[in-house]
């Protein structure tokens, strides 16, 4: 199959590329970037695992072929703190215990990044709202909505 | 899974009867359709290409006529099988006179489906196939008021029949609007498995056509 | 018995690893020259396989290799009975058809394998499916598991007499004695449906033969990590010890990664071996819906008898369970149905049957609650039922019945999952349910607040359920305790860990002893070149039975401490004591060694170590319970009906739960926060559908629904009751799947409540259609 030749920056960072025009933004960002913090967990857009940001609004990187990505911005849960260093979502989450087996957490941490960034204070309906699309099989949202509300808090606006 | 219903066209049963034998216009009510060929009096195989949205695959069908009795009635079974799963359908259709130059057609089928048609498909099938037929009989309500308009030496009607995105788009559009469930409205990826299904349909009406 | 460490709500020690992007999932993993797999699966549910025709796969650019059954030679054969059916029960009629790793000759479910096909990208190899004929005829299906037993029904095995898998009968007392002493008998069928783990991760599997060593490495998403090694060692014809199962971090378990006999784990350390190249293979969602075992779906003929008072005098519940195209997994399910239907309460006639039964679907094996959810939804309807015909309210009848501490350890009668006869050991049932009924403010709901919300016109109900968990059964699990010279501390047990936060909760059990901080505790699980002995992560036993294994260790490291400490300062073991990481002279804390500094000496390089002692901080220990620990609890919640579009909405939810000591009180939060979402999807939201012909109709995260964070309760409240186990030191108790087996008989209850107990429903998984029909049978 013939590739095309793109051009994304992923992270802050410029990638050149060529892929088949078929390929997946996630198996792009994941297999051929090797960013493999973005999770797949049903490739048809419903569990929310694999959002990223594009520029600079959450989408499904299941739902995205990387050619569309072209000339574009992507950001993946990589952009955030490093395990030494996490960002105020991070450790809120780290600190209500709103993570099980942390598969779903990229995905939740890059739809709740944009969001917070637009309600700084957001009460528990327009977090449960916001994350209704992100699902969690491990921790029942309790502690993910405690931590919501702990990180805007935390963040600086 | 059953499938019934009827429609109403207007026009003499003999005229909708050689419209239905008319291949090149049952193909155009159903954008994909690529062949049908007719192995003896009672058997044909069909090749249909399903490209809506970014699925796509194609089914390969068998089609038997039986209990003939044209032109008023006919039973029809077809099994078709693709990449996307499988499809096996009863179905009787019956053509009806029904006064003031119109043609009454019912047709009631059971079909069974299976794979990916079933398994991602199913929920959706149903008000899909109902969508899909009524936008197909639109097309075949207007190739059939061409074709008495050229016959009857009145201006011709032009008919263009429509392409398979237009089809699509009909068809997610007719869907769409009865619905407020977003999820639902996702389920439009899942639109193929009801390409299928009228493809039974078609095959019905046009093996009773044959 | 909290410490320092443990029993503290200690923050988790994997979470940044996670929370950063991290940590290694399975298909993270990338090995030089791998290829990829994928399987071709048959889209009839029954048929006959006539041939299966791969030449044009093999000729598309990129495929290295496909097969069918027939390629596998003599390789192929059924798989191990994995949980063989316990022998103590006199009687029971058990036919074993374990799974096949590919089909041949004939299909049993819909998704069975056909062939595999290797590429060098997945992509690739999912294009070869369209270049594979087969040619297969179709047979017909049985789905209705009592259909599934009448003569002249399609036969699953037809080297069967039937589709019968088991007939298993257990009683104790006599029930038809007690049945004739009764003033009220109440029988009802009740139906449990079908479930997914669905875990957020689908299953997967790497593998790469190296042929220089002979070392065949293995990762895989799997709860038995040491089972699968055996295994697979077994079947290709090596030691153990030339096989290496590690488990990476794994996206959810919740049962169904328990199996060590699908057909990645089977052919694909074959196929390595032949192309000598690694071999990778990612599960997708359709292909876990179908493929990857699930379970519920039972139907019940239950019978209760009580006094006119709501004395139970006895129980009888005849059962089918449907196993699926085969039973791998033995009668764990069904048997955990007939332990639990009665377990909580004082029932001294109980008559109990499962007859299992093969069908053209995917093998059942458990999933969060496995067969206890069943046991406890058909107790809990005819405690409902009977309520309601002796007018007594559904709490008081309850608390009537309940057992009483007294009355443990009590020998139930019934062999259990784990071979042995249960026996309840600890619990306080009664003021699980007298806290849980404060905690909800049942009496002022009743009372005061549904009169009133009723008058408003509103259709609110409350549930309230007891229950209990059978947990922590054997065999056994064991552990090795290292304290390294770095002066930290290196943990290996062989269970593995899908998000339970073991990394975490097993430090703090050796934090406790060895005294050295919970972040200098680095836990390994699931990697059987780090500790090869065990059973795997199951039955909510990982933290009772690994966690006590792990104890035992790291106490006889305190006790090498002290030893060597003793020793080297010439003081009396008493004299000294240990903390932040070393060890000292009470009397003269000045005098102190770092722990890693003692590790050195204890592994002296000249010299010797004394007769009997072994070198290192370190030790090896094993714990296998007698019987399994019981957890109990209650539950209440009470729900708002909308009758317009029959939608439910659980307002208040409020959970009491025993699971003896917690190792980590957020982290048992979080479990039964979680099993309570899982139980909640169960009662409204979850339903795998078969239809007649076998094929599975909700292979979606669009069909197959799970609660998201708005289906969630508004107000959630977690109580908890400590009652200790006497069966493991520590006093644990399993809770992993607490909160996914009451919840949909809870639910059930507080629904028909807020419908004014207009309908009697005696099905687990409901929907708004499904009320909507009940209410339309009414009318």
């Amino acid at each position: 199959m013939d590739k095309f030749p793109i051009t994304v920056n992923v992270n802050g960072v410029r990638y050149d590329r060529a892929v088949e025009p078929r390929l997946l933004l996630s198996d792009f960002l994941r297999h051929d970037l090797c960013l493999t913090g973005t999770h797949v967990g049903c490739e048809h857009g419903i569990c929310g695992a694999c959002t990223i940001l594009f520029d600079g609004e959450p989408v499904r990187s299941c739902l995205i072929f990387a050619v569309q990505a072209n000339g574009h911005d992507i950001r993946t849960v990589e952009s955030l703190g490093s395990t030494e260093n996490l960002h105020p979502l991070q450790e809120a989450f780290h600190e209500k215990h709103a993570l099980q087996c942390g598969f779903c957490t990229p995905g939740f941490l890059m739809t709740l990044i944009p969001f917070l960034e637009k309600h700084p204070k957001p009460t528990e309906e327009e977090i449960r709202e916001a994350i209704d699309g992100n699902i969690c099989r491990c921790t029942g949202y309790e502690n993910i909505i405690q931590a919501v509300k702990l990180a805007s808090e935390k963040m600086p606006r | 899974m059953k499938i019934e219903g009827e429609h109403v066209f207007k026009g003499p049963r003999q005229a909708v009867w050689e419209m239905f034998r008319d291949p090149e216009v049952l193909a155009s009510a159903m954008p994909g359709t690529q062949s049908l060929k007719k192995i003896d009096d009672q058997h044909y195989e069909g090749m249909m290409n399903v490209r809506i949205g970014p699925v796509s695959g194609s089914f390969a069908g068998q089609l038997t006529v039986s209990n003939e009795n044209l032109p008023e009635s006919c039973t029809l079974t077809v099994d078709g099988r693709g990449a996307a799963g499988f499809a096996k359908g009863v179905g009787n259709v019956h053509f009806f006179e029904n006064g003031e130059s119109t043609t009454l057609m019912k047709y009631d089928g059971e079909v069974t489906i299976g794979g990916t048609l079933a398994s991602v498909g199913q929920r959706m099938i149903d008000s899909v196939s109902k969508s899909m037929i009524k936008s197909a009989f639109e097309t075949l309500d207007k190739a059939l008021e061409a074709r008495l308009a050229a016959k009857s030496g009145n201006t011709p009607i032009e008919f263009k029949p429509p392409t398979e995105a237009e089809f699509a788009k009909n068809v997610a559009k007719d869907m769409a609007g009865g619905l407020t469930n977003v999820a639902e409205v996702r389920m439009l990826l899942y639109i193929v498995p009801v390409a299928l299904l009228f493809l039974i349909v078609a095959l019905i009406a046009r093996g009773c056509g044959g | 018995m909290a410490g320092k460490y443990f029993g503290q709500p200690i923050l988790r020690n994997e979470d940044a690893q996670l929370l950063s992007g991290k940590a290694r999932f399975i298909d993270d993993i990338d090995l030089p020259g791998m290829l990829h797999a994928a399987f071709l699966r048959s889209d009839f549910a029954h048929a006959r396989i006539k041939k299966i025709d791969y030449s044009a796969a093999l000729k598309r650019s990129g495929v290295v290799a496909v097969y069918t059954a027939e390629d596998f030679g003599d390789f192929w054969r059924p798989g191990p009975l994995q949980v063989p059916p316990p022998t103590a029960i006199k009687g029971s009629v058990f036919n074993a058809r374990t799974l096949v790793p590919i089909a041949k000759d004939k299909v049993r479910f819909s998704g069975e394998p056909l062939a595999v096909i290797i590429a060098e990208s997945r992509y690739i190899a999912e294009d070869a499916f369209d270049d594979i004929i087969v040619e297969i005829e179709p047979l017909d299906a049985v789905n209705d598991l009592e259909k599934a037993l009448e003569p002249g029904a399609p036969l699953v095995h037809e080297d069967l007499d039937s589709n019968l898998a088991a007939d298993v009968v257990q009683e104790r007392g006599n029930y038809e004695e007690a049945r004739a002493k009764a003033d009220v008998v109440i029988s009802r069928k009740i139906l449990v449906n079908r479930n997914a783990g669905a875990a957020l991760e689908n299953r997967g599997f790497v593998v790469e033969w190296e042929e220089r060593s002979r070392q065949m490495t293995v990762w895989a998403t799997t709860q038995a990590p040491i089972p699968l090694r055996n295994t697979i060692a077994a079947r290709m014809g090596l030691f153990e010890n030339q096989v290496r199962v590690i488990t990476p971090f794994i996206g959810g378990g919740f049962g169904p990664k328990i199996m060590t006999s699908q057909a990645d784990d089977v052919l694909l350390p074959w196929i390595a071996m032949k192309l000598k190249r690694p071999i990778k293979w990612i599960e997708d969602r359709r292909e876990n819906f179908l493929a990857t075992t699930s379970e519920r779906d039972q139907v019940h003929y239950a019978e209760i008898a009580l006094t006119k008072e709501g004395t139970i005098l006895g129980v009888k519940d005849v059962f089918y369970h449907n196993t699926g195209a085969y039973d791998p997994y033995g009668m764990t399910v069904p048997l955990n149905t007939q332990t639990h239907t009665v377990s909580n309460y004082r029932v001294p006639n109980f008559y109990t049957q499962i007859k299992m039964v093969f069908t053209n679907q995917m093998v059942v094996t458990p999933v969060r609650g496995a067969g206890r959810p069943q046991g406890v939804f058909v107790m809990e309807r005819l405690m409902d039922a009977a309520a309601r015909e002796l007018n007594m309210d559904p709490a008081e009848i309850r608390m009537k019945n309940l057992l009483i501490p007294d009355e443990f350890p009590l020998r139930t009668g019934i062999i259990g999952q784990d071979f042995v006869e249960g026996v309840l050991d600890s619990g306080n049932y009664k003021k699980n349910l007298e806290k849980t009924m404060e905690i909800v403010g049942y009496e002022k709901f009743r009372k005061e607040i549904q009169p009133k919300l009723r008058a408003e016109g509103k259709h609110v109900g409350i549930g309230i359920v007891t229950f209990t968990e059978g947990t922590a059964v054997g065999p056994y699990e064991g552990a090795r305790v290292t304290i390294g010279a770095n002066g930290k501390v290196n943990v290996a047990t062989g269970i593995s860990t899908q998000g339970q936060g073991h990394f975490t909760s097993f430090a703090q059990i050796v934090a406790e002893q060895v005294g050295i901080d919970v972040k200098d505790i680095n836990v390994v699980t699931g990697d059987t070149a780090h500790f090869h002995w065990g059973a795997g992560t199951f039955a909510s036993r990982g933290a009772a039975v690994a966690g006590s294994a792990i104890h035992n260790a790291a106490v006889k490291v305190r006790e090498k401490i002290f030893s060597l400490a003793s020793k080297i300062f010439e003081e009396p073991e008493e004299n000294l004591e240990v903390g932040d990481g070393k060890v000292w002279v009470k009397s003269n804390p000045s005098q102190s060694m770092l722990l890693g500094d003692l590790a050195l000496r204890a592994n002296p390089t000249r010299g010797t170590i004394e007769p009997g002692v072994e070198p290192g901080l370190e030790a090896t220990a094993y714990y296998g319970p007698p019987y399994g620990a019981t957890g109990a609890g209650a539950v209440a919640m009470i729900v708002n009906l909308d009758p317009e579009t029959m939608q439910v909405k659980v307002e208040h939810f409020v959970i009491v739960h025993d699971c003896g000591t917690a190792i980590n009180p957020m982290i048992l939060e979080g479990q039964v926060y979680g099993g309570i979402s899982m139980g909640i999807g169960n009662a409204f939201y979850e339903k795998m559908v078969y239809d007649d012909n076998g094929q599975l109709l909700s292979a979606s995260f669009m069909d197959y629904l799970m609660p998201q964070a708005t289906d969630m309760p508004a107000k959630m409240e977690l109580g908890h009751l400590v009652t200790t186990t006497p069966l493991n030191t520590l006093g644990i108790k399993g809770v992993g799947e607490a909160g996914a087996i009451p919840t949909p008989a809870a639910f059930v209850q507080a629904v028909e409540d807020a419908l004014h107990g207009q309908v009697e429903i005696m099905e687990s998984n409901l929907n708004p259609s499904r009320i909507f029909e009940y209410l339309q049978k009414k009318q």
